[in-house]
């Protein structure tokens, strides 16, 4: 029998057996092992330690003292939270609705993370990542650069944006402080749209990576710093452009406030798409590019959010665009996400490597993702060959929007976003 | 007494293996290496999962280090249990004896693709999904297709000798395996083929070992490469299923729809009254279908627009010869399409008291001839019935028979029983039972002059005992051939009582 | 353009189908809860119903065109259905017999 308690925490580990196991159980026992084929990370270690099976499995021996969690952290590292195995899993696909059951890998690989905080088996790289978090109040995206509350607002200087309101544009780290440009091209459209809405007096990163990470506490925090200021303003309304951010509104905030939790949450893209069609942004500027579209997991697989960025790149006049269907696309990936850059930089890039080739192989000249935590990873891989382009940096653009702002950060910083 | 050996892997023997690889990261000696790579997906003692961890994974490149690995097995007397996927329904790849586990996941690459001559080489570890994902562009495909389609691996296909849906018109993996690349028990790399050239299909020259080669479950080497067949991308796909109020009637309806002699017939399936009353349980189409529903003929067809479009008819007539009743182009499309994933949900599983419980499941899958499926199903089901009254953990999920002869959709059926087994229950005891239910299942198959595995192996309890009943008088030479190649027993040592032929 | 609202999250009440199975959303069948008091149900908020049952018909119009070019249909309805009971799929595929495989 294994001792349960390699860092003296047996009770902690019980209890997480005992709150996974029916999760655990309902993998284990089917063995399908659909995802591996679909997970990004697997596609370039090819060791099933990495495998959702593995995720799940580990829980079931942890029961039967065959590991303890100091065994098995570093596997569990091996995430991006993409969700594509938890999507193709035939206990989602096929039964999951109809069991009220499905398969939950993103939350098994939050929680074991979570575990290996609480019990000292926490990674190094994410540690410090948190901690310069918690004293930023927003992600040091830009390395040994440090982010704080002064410059959060610095990406919409000229844009005469207000602060708060019943409509309050949430703006992700990666976008104020590094990929400048998102933010204003997504703000200058619904300006452009006349679109009314405001920034936070005080925003804080979401707190989603935080969680992703393990560092559940902070994630709170943060979660609920938000909310205050949301409604300290009277915002009823938040527009959310970034993917990560939408599930963090979507789903870790509800998680935490139940019922009291009535704000309403409005995806970017399908803001900016509706805009288009209803014609209050007219695309009249020719963008005479080849380009295909990178389905960003926490739109396609995690949200199932795939139709609004065609429709909106099928509108922009000019544009030839070759697609590669969502659902090919549920093994497709950059890598960003879930702290993976932090801590296995190197399978990070291989995925984005993978990606870019991948779309290269097309013929085109550029890859529009509509996430910006995955353009960083893919800019790189892409090394100045294939343009990776933003959605709605090109569909500002088409609109005849100056958008300013920068791409890719002041120059000198660093590679490695959080997710 | 047979050969039986502790393992001997030591940190002189990790030195080793890294010496081999020339890469600390692919020798896994930790123990999350060892226990990931102990089970498959078939009910497993969690209870007792220690005793079936490998001792190191090794996860090799080349088949120069696959040899070299297996030379070191030879010298130490270590056991080396190949594994591909790790996705058989038999235990195939589970280590008996600690020892190498050989893990060919890395070797994934695909070397050639040849148009001219129609074949496509890959290393072991690629699935063939992902490799028809690559070939698609090419208007061609490799039309091997199992139920583990999304995540099981050519080289596990070989070792297994595996069985396809879409076998009766394109064959099995024995018939779309050209040739190979192989390390012997012993360690020599060798090529495998049916004569001399790597992408011939035909030949008599020397003695024909590919089929040898294949099915032997990991016991005869381990495949380092293979040459496959390019086949072209239909056209067409046709599915259709037929229900009936009696399953005698849609036995007659397989006969009829399989001796049609419809050149582009894919599959033929039978699915039984229990596979219907579980299927009832949570599938979409079988839900809302009236109680006399108590059969289904699934058939499946892939070519030309210009065969497939009158075959179709001809198998519209056929279905409805005995009476069946089509059950729509949406459900008949939409559950074909199904093939893959409607197989084994845990959640299918249902305890006595009509809880919904995850099952592990057990797929048996005999290979039968048609005059027997009638009979051959009412024995099993009489044996399930008793094991689920005795034991409360097993659930009957039904039987499938499909076609199984290669390009003959007339020949024999793989059939199968599938169990739910409570594993979260399992102990002892009521392992004993399935093993026990198990055996008896297999037996009777025996009975009927039928296999007692089609296409999984028999590498586990309760069929490995069968195994030289079955071969009967070709079991001295099966022994002779094992005994021969692997002199010192290193190659997945344990598996279908092959150590008898060290005694 | 599909807003958020915690509330719109809760799936409606379950109307009977047979012994074993309700339904709440048209056309989506799930277990009865009953059944689920062994092995206890998630909370499946109403988005990720609709995504499942949407992702669920997008792959088996892959798994199709994966195989072949195109499907061929026999162009019939059910067979075994009384009229009046034959379920509509608010999700059904678009016709397909001579529709080109997606890329």
């Amino acid at each position: 029998m294994a001792d349960y308690s390699p860092n003296g925490d047996g009770e902690l580990q019980r209890e997480f057996v005992e709150r996974w196991r029916d999760n655990a159980y309902g993998c284990f026992s089917s063995g399908h092992k659909f995802c591996r084929e679909v997970c990004p990370v697997m596609q370039v270690t090819r060791n099933e330690n990495h495998t959702p099976t593995a995720f799940h499995a580990d829980i079931v021996a942890m029961e039967k003292g065959v590991v303890s969690v100091a065994d098995v952290a570093d596997d569990y590292v091996h995430c991006t939270q993409c969700g594509a195995c938890e999507l193709r899993c035939p206990n989602t696909l096929f039964t999951g609705d109809f069991y009220r059951h499905r398969t939950r890998t993103v939350d098994v690989v939050k929680a074991m993370r979570a575990l290996m905080v609480a019990t000292g088996n926490e990674r190094e790289g994410w540690k410090l990542w948190n901690e310069r978090l918690a004293d930023g109040t927003n992600e040091p995206v830009l390395g040994d650069v440090p982010v704080s509350q002064e410059h959060v607002r610095d990406w919409a200087d000229g844009l005469d944006l207000p602060v708060g309101g019943d409509t309050i544009l949430f703006v992700d780290c990666e976008a104020a402080f590094y990929r400048t440009s998102y933010a204003r091209a997504f703000a200058l459209l619904l300006q452009r749209a006349g679109v009314e809405f405001g920034l936070m007096r005080e925003q804080w990163c979401c707190g989603g990576p935080a969680a992703e990470m393990g560092y559940v506490d902070l994630a709170r925090k943060h979660a609920e710093h938000n909310v205050a200021d949301w409604r300290a303003v009277g915002a009823r309304r938040i527009l959310a452009p970034d993917p990560h951010d939408y599930i963090a509104f979507t789903e870790d905030y509800p998680a935490y406030f139940g019922d009291a939790y009535d704000f309403e949450v409005v995806l970017g893209v399908e803001l900016v798409a509706e805009l288009v069609r209803d014609g209050r942004l007219a695309l009249t500027e020719p963008v005479e590019r080849t380009v295909t579209y990178h389905d960003p997991c926490r739109l396609n697989k995690r949200k199932g959010v795939h139709e609004a960025p065609r429709e909106l790149l099928r509108t922009v006049p000019g544009l030839e665009f070759k697609d590669v269907d969502h659902v090919t696309q549920w093994s497709y990936c950059s890598g960003g996400g879930a702290g993976l850059p932090i801590e296995k930089p190197e399978i990070t890039a291989e995925i984005s490597r993978r990606r870019v080739a991948r779309a290269e192989a097309l013929d085109v000249d550029a890859l529009v993702s509509a996430c910006p935590w995955s353009e960083r990873p893919l800019s790189q891989a892409a090394d100045g060959g294939l343009e990776v382009m933003d959605l709605f940096e090109l569909v500002a653009r088409s609109a005849g929007i100056e958008i300013g702002g920068a791409a890719h950060g002041p120059a000198g910083v660093e590679a490695g976003g959080g997710g | 007494m047979s050969v039986a050996f502790k393992s001997a892997v030591d940190d002189a023997v990790l030195d080793e293996l890294r010496a081999i690889t020339g890469d600390n990261d692919r020798v896994l000696p930790n123990l999350t290496s060892r226990v990931n790579r102990t089970r498959v997906p078939a009910p497993f003692p969690v209870h007792r999962w220690s005793e079936f961890m490998p001792d190191v994974a090794v996860l090799p490149v080349s088949a120069e280090e696959v040899s070299e690995v297996v030379k070191l097995a030879n010298r130490l007397r270590i056991p080396v249990v190949p594994r591909a996927g790790g996705t058989g329904l038999a235990d195939g790849a589970v280590p008996l004896r600690g020892g190498i586990c050989v893990d060919v996941k890395l070797m994934n690459k695909i070397r050639e693709i040849d148009l001219t001559d129609r074949t496509v080489t890959v290393g072991p570890g690629i699935n063939m999904l992902k490799l028809n994902e690559e070939l698609r562009p090419h208007g061609v495909f490799y039309p091997d297709d199992p139920a583990s389609y999304p995540c099981s691996l050519v080289g596990g296909r070989i070792g297994t000798g595996g069985w396809s849906l879409l076998g009766a018109r394109f064959g099995h993996t024995r018939d779309l395996v050209i040739s190979m690349q192989v390390v012997l028990p012993t360690g020599e790399i060798v090529e495998i083929a049916e004569g001399g050239g790597r992408k011939l299909r035909k030949s008599s020259t020397g003695l024909t070992l590919k089929q040898l080669f294949t099915g032997h479950q990991g016991t005869l080497g381990i495949t380092t490469e293979a040459t496959l067949e390019l086949v072209p991308r239909p056209e067409v796909e046709f599915a259709a299923f037929f229900a009936f109020d009696d399953y005698m009637k849609a036995y007659r309806t397989t006969g009829a729809l399989t001796k049609s002699g419809l050149a582009t017939l894919a599959g033929v399936v039978l699915f039984d009254e229990w596979k219907l009353r579980y299927l009832r349980r949570d599938d979409e189409a079988y839900i809302p279908q009236p109680g006399w529903v108590r059969a289904v003929v699934a058939v499946a067809m892939y070519g030309t627009r210009a065969e497939v479009e009158p075959a179709s008819r001809r198998v519209m007539e056929l279905g409805r010869s005995e009476g069946g009743k089509y059950l729509g182009d949406e459900i008949s499309e939409g559950d074909w399409a199904s093939r893959h994933d409607r197989y084994a949900t845990p959640l299918h599983g249902r305890s006595r008291d009509g809880q919904a419980v995850p099952m592990s499941w057990h797929c048996e899958d005999a290979a039968l001839n048609y005059s027997v499926l009638p009979q051959v199903r009412e024995e099993w089901h009489a044996i399930v019935e008793r094991y689920i009254d005795r034991y409360g953990i097993f659930d009957d999920w039904g039987m499938f028979a499909y076609t199984s002869g290669p390009y003959k959709p007339w020949a024999d059926y793989l059939v199968e029983i599938d169990v739910g087994i409570w594993e979260q229950r399992l102990d002892d005891e009521s392992w004993a039972g399935w093993v026990a239910c198990k055996r008896e299942i297999a037996e009777v198959a025996l009975k009927y002059g039928g296999s007692i595995t089609a296409c999984h192996g028999a590498t586990r309890e309760g069929d490995a005992e069968l195994v030289p009943s079955e071969m009967g008088s070709a079991w001295e030479v099966v022994k002779r051939i094992k005994r021969a190649l692997d002199p010192n027993n290193v190659m997945n040592p344990g598996k279908q009582m092959l150590d008898e032929a060290y005694e | 353009m599909s807003i958020f609202r915690l509330g719109d999250q809760r799936p409606p009440e379950p109307r009977r189908i047979n012994e074993d199975v309700v339904e709440r959303f048209e056309h989506v069948y799930e277990i009865d809860p009953a059944k689920m008091r062994t092995f206890p149900q998630q909370e499946l908020p109403a988005w990720d119903t609709e995504r499942i049952v949407a992702a669920r018909w997008d792959h088996l119009d892959w798994m199709h065109a994966h195989f072949a070019d195109a499907v061929l249909s026999a162009g019939l309805g059910s067979e075994t259905m009384p009229e009046a009971e034959k379920p509509a799929h608010s999700a059904a595929p678009s016709p397909r017999d001579e529709a080109e495989a997606t890329e």
